[in-house]
């Protein structure tokens, strides 16, 4: 299936990017995520709508590779490396991040205040 | 694809741009065609009259419509379609004189009749018309089908409209089901409209509509369909007339159908409505599920699995997992509201075109990918609530009438083909007048000589089946699954899938015999056929899925196995385990492709492994098969990626494979272990010493564990030894099944997994193969031990699963044959053992179920023969209470004997006896309780030979041959699986028991973490994988 990039989100959504870090053998991106198809939604503390299964970033490790690259906590994932993450389940999504022959990971994610943002623009439309 | 791939909201945008670029191009095709239509009007107005008439003029009349075509619309080769289409605006020119009853003589049954015999149906029509009130613009369609037939299959005799008298037959058939229905027009309606967009006269727009239909075949009415009909038809009354934009959002919003319809309008749209109609229950409506983009399929079967228990307790759980397989993007936006917001289709819905759709509409724009679910929701409710206004009308005041099924699209179609637009498009959705087919219109139309109206009354019917026992039953006495069947050999995908899909529905279900009846029609070796033609991925889980669903009926078993074994493992299992038979030295070994493909297959192996003997050993004969699971299986553990049901499948049917192994497997006899003879239970330790003697040396220092917990040194030397048979050429096939190297892999699941039926099967894959008396058992039990696989299944104890309760005491019990494993396992199992004892009045932490009990009562009995060691640690768990009350009190008999026997065995020992008199126990205590109670008379019997064998053969006289339906779960373990109970969730974790536990038994500390592991749903081992202990919320660190 071919796709372009997030063209159709840009305006809401932000490419992060992120380098794994090696800690001992392990690439790390450190942050932790939550959510998923198959887990409760109504759990996820940071999403608006509590029927929203998408993956979400429940902890951000201080310092770590995903703090420096500008993710946040309760930010939503939508895609990474261009793969949807608004349908998987949570092990999808952890696999997709954590590959191992991969050291970079282009997140795009959206926040309530660039969804803000959109909708007023889109107001004012 | 493993993963799954997800459109992404930018591919969604780039169809929609596709797609508008096609309408685009279409409106102008229909503006061309508006202008011929009305040229041929003026000159078929006479035509149509004629076909009104008599059947034989009518049928002559199309080939004068044909000939017109011809010259106008020549240039492509598509003319057939177009010839189609101007029959058609002549209709909508009768349309015009309309409410003669009389005059319309076509009817659905004519279309069902396929044939081509068309004339003469539509005579009979007339008859049948007579009755109907309402027939008009449908049959006048109709009439011009026959030509439409012809055309589109090349095949038929180019004079399609003479019908042969054979013909001729079915079709009367079809006319009286017809009149006492008296719905003629729908079934029209269907054929009809196709035909209407496929004559455009441009060539190019004829193409595009092919590809339209390939499309539906895809996904029929994405879920928006619903809502955005409504609006589209807003839309419509507006600007209806012809600005190209307005035409154009209309097909938009239809997605797939978008152009078509007309023609498929009845069938769409009667599927949107479903859920008014009397046909079906809502419940069974969740059409939805099917949705599924082939894309969206993986995860499909993700989300599936949890919800589906292997037990077919629950009912709708089960049903759901099934209907799920359907590919069929069917979803009726209604029934999957139905399902309530927990469900995870709205997202399955959600895909491509729905949200793409969506953001075509002018200020929905950027914002809606980002929120799909709730987005999604918002938007229906209003729309729904729209829907249900309009349909009350019909449903309740006009329903009665057998036309009254409406037909929006068509009209709307219609009208604007004719260049006339009724003022108002509500009214004429309102009319009450047009209905959907029903059951055998839909069946005769499996038959229609035109391919998409097959493929659509297929996909119908998938649709009606769906958790409808009573429309499956219909289909079946109606005969619609012969001709399902064949339509799996027919040449287009999207025939053969739809009725793929249908047949996969009726195949579910606890009503084999609809199983049966596709069986009978060879309908297994048909689908076998078509797995190896097809290369089309969604067909492939379509084929599967129904193979999985079939194969959960015993008598189908051996029916599956003959025909379509190796192709299965052909074409399926091997390619997708990633094994490969000769693997050249440059490529990497690949991993296995948890596919819903595989899922089915592994499903439908797993199921038909449990048929007995004759079905093993054809498995396990069967080339490549065992080694491609296991490849399979080291690929899951590998990528620690184990709780998926493609594994659970792979490691049920490993473990039934298992069964037995030591009497099936050709050869076995030469492996038998003489020491057997002498009667498992006494011989024990000799006869491992024996086997002992030997050559592994440095074992001890690897058995940290075990060393420590040693309480006597007396097996020493010997413990541990054992000469593993060399090897001189690689194993491969069956022998791979009980090499001791599997022991490793079982291990590894069993430490990692978190599905209980993973666990349970590789508990009792290692059961299988330790019990028994020939070498390779043998090995199988030092083996386990010395992979430290003792303390790994102790942990598992304490599971809160039942059913993995009860395959690991068993397998311990099988373990314990071997001496040394039986002194481990009475140190370190005991303790868990006895806590899963109910407790006298208070009914244990555990509500565990009695063959567990009888389990573990059986397992302690054969770790305390011939140990009074063993016995001992028996007391010191603070057994004793527990065993007698159960044996007094139990409300079960099999739970009463089994604690009789241990009770007595304990007695035997003398030396013990001095201790529990201290204790104050009693002779009687330890006696059968022989009065009174019936039940315990029974056990008096000293010699219960239960104990003394492994569980494995006793119990396979129980094996419990059901399997509801596709609970792929297989009874074969020797122990009846049965359903699951995860009552007890509270469970032993929390006991006081537990911890203490641990910090008594030093050696076992190392676990600790390993513990926690499972019982939290994650490991906490490592920052890479660790996550929250708390259950539901799961976090994981990346």
């Amino acid at each position: 299936m071919s796709f372009i990039p997030g063209q159709p989100v840009s305006a809401v959504v932000q490419r992060i990017e992120i380098h794994k870090l090696y800690e001992g053998d392990n690439l790390i991106l450190g942050f932790s995520i939550g959510g998923g198809i198959d887990q409760d939604p109504t759990q996820n503390p940071f999403s608006e709508d509590k029927t929203d299964k998408g993956i979400y970033v429940t902890r951000v490790s201080k310092g770590g590779p995903a703090e420096v690259a500008g993710l946040r906590l309760g930010d939503k994932i939508m895609q990474v490396n261009g793969w949807d993450m608004t349908m998987v389940t949570h092990d999808q999504a952890r696999k997709k991040l954590t590959k191992k022959n991969e050291d970079v990971v282009r997140l795009l994610v959206t926040r309530k205040s660039l969804e803000e943002t959109v909708r007023q623009s889109m107001m004012q439309h | 694809m493993e993963e799954y791939d997800v459109p992404s909201a930018a591919s969604i945008l780039a169809s929609v741009k596709e797609q508008e670029a096609r309408f685009e191009r279409l409106t102008r095709a229909l503006e061309e065609e508006r202008r011929n239509v009305s040229l041929q009007l003026e000159r078929g107005s006479l035509p149509s009259d004629r076909l009104v008439g008599g059947t034989t003029g009518g049928s002559k009349q199309p080939l004068a419509w044909q000939q017109m075509v011809m010259q106008e619309q020549s240039p492509s080769n598509q003319t057939s379609l177009a010839m189609m289409q101007e029959p058609q605006e002549v209709v909508e020119e009768t349309v015009t004189i309309e409410e003669d009853p009389g005059t319309p003589t076509s009817h659905v049954s004519v279309v069902t009749s396929d044939d081509g015999t068309t004339r003469r149906t539509e005579t009979k029509d007339n008859v049948t018309n007579m009755k109907v009130t309402k027939v008009v613009k449908t049959i006048t369609r109709r009439t011009f089908k026959p030509v439409i037939l012809t055309q589109s299959k090349p095949s038929t005799p180019a004079p399609p409209s003479t019908p042969t008298p054979s013909e001729t037959k079915p079709v009367t058939k079809m006319v009286k089901t017809v009149t006492t229905r008296t719905v003629r027009q729908v079934p029209l309606g269907p054929d009809g409209l196709p035909l209407p967009e496929g004559s455009s006269p441009l060539g190019s727009y004829t193409d595009s509509i092919d590809r339209r239909y390939m499309k539906n075949g895809e996904r029929f009415i994405t879920p928006q369909a619903t809502s955005t009909l409504t609006r589209s038809y807003n839309n419509y009354s507006d600007s209806y007339n012809d600005t190209p934009d307005s035409q154009f959002r209309h097909y938009a919003l239809h997605d797939g159908y978008g152009d078509v319809p007309d023609n498929y309008g009845s069938l769409s749209r009667g599927v949107n409505y479903r859920p008014y109609r009397p046909y079906m229950p809502t419940g069974g409506y969740r059409p939805e599920n099917s949705y599924t983009l082939p894309i969206r399929k993986d995860d499909y079967g993700h989300v599936a699995q949890p919800q589906v228990p292997m037990g077919s307790s629950t009912v709708d759980l089960n049903r759901s997992q099934p209907e799920r397989f359907q590919p069929e993007p069917y979803g009726l936006e209604d029934d999957r509201r139905s399902l309530g917001p927990d469900d995870e289709e709205p997202y399955d819905l959600e895909p491509d075109y729905s949200t793409a759709n969506r953001r075509t509409l002018p200020g929905r724009t950027i914002r809606e990918p980002l929120r799909n679910g709730p987005r999604m929701r918002g938007y229906e409710d209003p729309i729904e609530a729209e829907l249900i206004d309009e349909r009350h009308p019909y449903i309740h005041g006009m329903y009665p009438a057998p036309l009254a099924q409406p037909e929006r699209g068509s009209l709307a179609s219609l009208d604007r083909m004719g260049g006339r637009r009724s003022p108002s498009i509500d009214s004429i959705r309102k009319d009450p007048r047009w209905r959907d087919p029903d059951l055998p219109e839909v069946i005769a139309m499996l038959g229609h000589p035109i391919d998409p109206v097959k493929s659509n009354a297929a996909a119908y019917l998938q649709h009606l089946c769906y958790e409808n026992d009573k429309i499956k039953k219909d289909v079946r006495q109606l005969k619609g699954i012969p001709v399902l069947v064949g339509l799996l050999d027919h040449p287009k995908a999207e025939v053969h899938r739809k009725a793929c899909g249908a047949l996969r529905n009726i195949s579910y279900g606890k009503d084999h015999d609809n199983k049966v009846a596709i069986k009978s029609c060879d309908g297994i070796p048909a689908l076998i056929r078509l797995l190896r033609k097809t290369s089309d991925m969604e067909v492939r889980e379509l084929i599967t899925g129904t193979l999985w669903n079939l194969s959960s009926y015993e008598p189908l078993k051996m029916v599956i196995i003959n025909h379509g074994l190796q192709t299965m493992t052909n074409e399926v299992i091997i390619p997708h385990s990633g094994w490969e038979q000769e693997p050249n030295e440059d490529s990497k070994p690949r991993d296995a492709e948890w596919t819903t493909v595989f899922k089915n297959t592994s499903g439908c192996l797993r199921n038909v492994s449990s048929d007995g003997a004759e079905a093993r050993r054809r498995l396990r004969e069967c080339e490549g098969l065992v080694d491609a699971l296991l490849h399979a299986l080291q690929s899951a553990v590998g990528k620690k990626d184990m709780d998926n049901k493609s594994v659970e499948n792979c490691v049920c049917i490993m473990r039934n494979l298992s069964y037995h192994v030591h009497k099936e497997v050709p050869g076995a006899e030469k492996f038998l272990d003489p020491s057997a003879l002498q009667g498992p239970g006494s011989a024990g330790t000799q006869r491992k010493k024996n086997d002992d003697a030997g050559c592994f040396g440095g074992k001890k220092a690897k058995e940290e564990w075990f060393n420590q917990g040693r309480k006597n040194g007396e097996h020493d030397k010997n413990y541990d030894t054992l000469d593993l048979p060399k090897r001189t050429e690689p194993t491969k096939g069956f022998e791979l099944l009980y090499q001791p190297e599997v022991v490793r892999l079982y291990l590894s699941l069993l430490t990692e997994s978190q599905n209980y039926n993973t666990l349970e099967a590789a508990a009792g894959a290692l059961q299988n193969l330790s019990a028994g008396q020939w070498t390779w058992s043998n090995y199988i039990r030092a083996t386990v031990r010395k992979e430290k696989g003792l303390p790994i299944l102790v942990e598992l104890l304490r599971s809160d699963s039942d059913k993995v309760v009860r395959a690991v005491a068993i397998a311990l019990r099988n373990l314990s044959i071997d001496r040394r494993n039986k002194d481990l396992i009475g140190s370190y199992a005991m303790r868990d053992l006895v806590s899963n004892l109910p407790s006298g009045q208070q009914r244990p932490a555990k509500n565990l179920e009695e063959d567990t009990v009888v389990a573990i009562l059986n397992t302690i009995h054969e770790i305390i023969t011939d140990s009074s060691e063993n016995a001992r640690s028996l007391i010191t768990a603070q057994a004793i209470d527990k065993l007698v009350a159960i044996n007094r009190t139990s409300q079960s008999a099999r739970e009463t004997k089994a604690a009789s026997h241990v009770l007595q065995t304990v007695w035997s020992y003398k030396d013990l006896r001095n201790g529990l008199t201290k204790d104050g126990w009693n002779k009687t205590h330890f006696q059968p309780i022989a009065a009174g109670t019936p039940k315990g008379s029974k056990s008096c019997k000293p010699g219960y030979d239960d104990t003394t064998l492994p569980l494995m053969e006793k119990n396979q006289g129980n094996r419990v041959c059901s399997g509801g339906d596709l609970i792929p779960m297989d009874e074969l373990g020797p122990d009846g699986y049965s359903t699951i109970d995860q009552r007890d969730k509270d469970s032993k974790y929390k006991s006081s028991d537990g911890s203490s536990d641990l910090q008594e038994r030093e050696p076992l500390k190392n676990d600790t973490n390993r513990k926690h592991y499972i019982r939290s749903n994650r490991p906490t081992v490592s920052l890479v994988d660790a996550c929250d202990v708390k259950p539901q919320p799961v976090d994981s660190w990346v």
